[in-house]
């Protein structure tokens, strides 16, 4: 339960300043104009608008997971959150908050995407929802990990997407391969294989993500 | 005194050995000739597909099983330094990381000169191009991690949990991946077989040399690896 | 010198070998001396320390 009250607070913090919504808002915002200006009038093919699809959720991403725990080290109330809980306690507590955030960012995404692009049209629904959550998650829980890192490093700014890229390498390859199998209408069972690997990539990240956050957390 | 001088002499042995056994395989993964039938110890089989382009399976493959085998090593003394703190492993392990980052570089290198003759580009991301180069980054990282932190056992701390989250992609850059997305690799989904490694269509005088390459490119690496240890512990000692 | 300059034309592949022996070659030598100073070096750091 603690964990559900941290992510309280930080919810709380956020609807406060809006500091982190207004900076992923305007920063899709941002993204998807670029795209659309230099694309200009010209049609481009719908594998491409998938695989760009996943560019500008990354991008987003790498500009506003990390200040789950930047924000705690720039505030200097780390050392307190420390006093406060259990290590476990605060990854599931910055998780939660970093789930949220991904999962509005990925919608508002999706539905500015849809409306914008003619070409993305996704023929099999289900791959591409499944593809969605699956991804979602696993884009939260390695910059949650990523973040806790680089919080307690020095060049915090340019390393996130630096550390980050690599490791959701699997993730956004897969993600391509599924956005792309969705456009063309393949067949559930045929993408089954793309699927369980997302899954077990959620699973394996999120274990080593607690087995290894203690001995991030504690100086 | 035996014991030490006898380690001394032994520690010579093996480097000697590494050099005959190097050489040798330099020479006959080079110059033995590639023929239809081979009828001596000394000729190679034809692999339809391949030809004279076989001989760099001997070299490619070695270059990129160490670089793997030294990414393990990695994980393994970031894990050892992780539970007793020791700073001693905490350099193993990034000797390690470095040597698997080299040898990295030689792979894809290696690999980037065949495609040339092989599928006519030197660069044309194919999966297994793809993955090779996703793991330059995933290494990469690691060091600009550790050039960011200025305290020590924080930096140890840090790019030791890195490493440990970094291996869990290895597998299935390497493995995995390659052999089910299709592209021009051997061993990838569009090739009928796993590869002419995996399904021995070497024949055996052949196979003998590429094991014999790996263990030589093995005693290398260990070799590399002493030096790298030996010179990191000694700046440690040094710069305290 | 004439003649083994055409073999050597003629059979490139033993130019190949011959500069990756030069090459295995120089290698070796330079870790072998980069492991006698290294040795050197850890010695005397345990001489100094044992003082």
């Amino acid at each position: 339960m603690v964990s559900y009250f941290l992510f309280k607070k930080d919810i709380h913090s956020e609807i406060r300043s809006r500091y982190a919504v207004n900076s992923l808002a305007m920063f899709i915002i941002v993204t998807i104009s670029v795209i659309m200006f230099s694309i200009g009038a010209e049609e481009i093919s719908d594998y491409l608008t998938g695989g760009l699809y996943w560019v500008v959720v990354f991008f987003t991403g790498m500009s506003g997971l990390s200040r789950a725990f930047v924000s705690e080290e720039e505030r200097g109330t780390s050392l307190t959150l420390q006093l406060v809980a259990k290590p476990s306690t605060i990854l599931s507590g910055k998780l939660l908050f970093n789930l949220v955030l991904t999962f509005c960012m990925n919608v508002v995404i999706t539905i500015l995407y849809s409306i914008l692009f003619s070409s993305f049209v996704l023929k099999s629904l289900s791959i591409f929802l499944f593809a969605f959550f699956l991804g979602t998650i696993g884009i939260a829980i390695s910059s949650t990990i990523i973040a806790a890192i680089i919080s307690k490093a020095g060049s915090k700014g340019t390393l996130y997407p630096v550390l980050s890229f690599p490791i959701l390498l699997p993730l956004i390859l897969i993600l391509i391969n599924l956005t792309k199998s969705s456009m063309d209408g393949v067949s559930f069972n045929e993408a089954f294989v793309e699927i369980a690997f997302l899954f077990s990539y959620d699973v394996v990240m999120t274990a080593a993500s607690f087995l290894l956050f203690d001995f991030i957390w504690k100086d | 005194m035996p014991i030490k001088s006898f380690s001394k002499l032994w520690s010579s042995i093996w480097k000697y050995f590494l050099f005959i056994l190097m050489s040798f395989v330099i020479f006959a993964g080079i110059s033995f000739p590639i023929v239809d039938v081979p009828k001596n110890w000394y000729e190679f089989p034809n692999i339809p597909g391949l030809g004279e382009n076989a001989k760099i399976i001997f070299f490619h493959v070695s270059t990129a099983w160490i670089s793997v085998i030294a990414f393990l090593m990695s994980t393994i003394f970031s894990i050892k330094f992780l539970r007793k703190k020791d700073l001693d492993d905490d350099v193993k392990a990034v000797t390690s990381a470095e040597l698997g980052l080299v040898f990295c570089i030689l792979a894809t290198v290696t690999g980037a000169v065949w495609a040339k003759f092989a599928w006519g580009e030197f660069w044309s991301w194919d999966p297994r191009q793809s993955s090779i180069f996703a793991l330059l980054l995933i290494y990469g990282a690691l060091f600009a991690l550790r050039s960011a932190i200025e305290n020590d056992e924080k930096r140890a701390q840090l790019s030791s949990v890195y490493s440990i989250i970094a291996f869990v992609t290895v597998p299935f850059f390497v493995f995995i991946m390659p052999r089910i997305m299709k592209g021009l690799h051997p061993g990838s989904a569009d090739d009928s077989t796993s590869g002419p490694v995996v399904n021995f269509k070497m024949n055996s005088n052949m196979y003998l040399i590429f094991m014999l390459t790996l263990v030589a490119f093995t005693l290398l690496y260990i070799w590399l690896w002493q030096l790298g240890v030996k010179s990191g512990k000694l700046k440690n000692k040094v710069l305290l | 010198m004439d003649g083994l300059y055409h073999f050597f034309e003629n059979n490139s592949i033993y130019v190949v070998l011959t500069i990756s022996l030069i090459v295995w070659f120089g290698i070796f030598f330079y870790l072998k001396k980069l492991d006698k100073r290294l040795e050197k070096l850890n010695n005397s750091i345990k001489e100094v320390s044992n003082e």
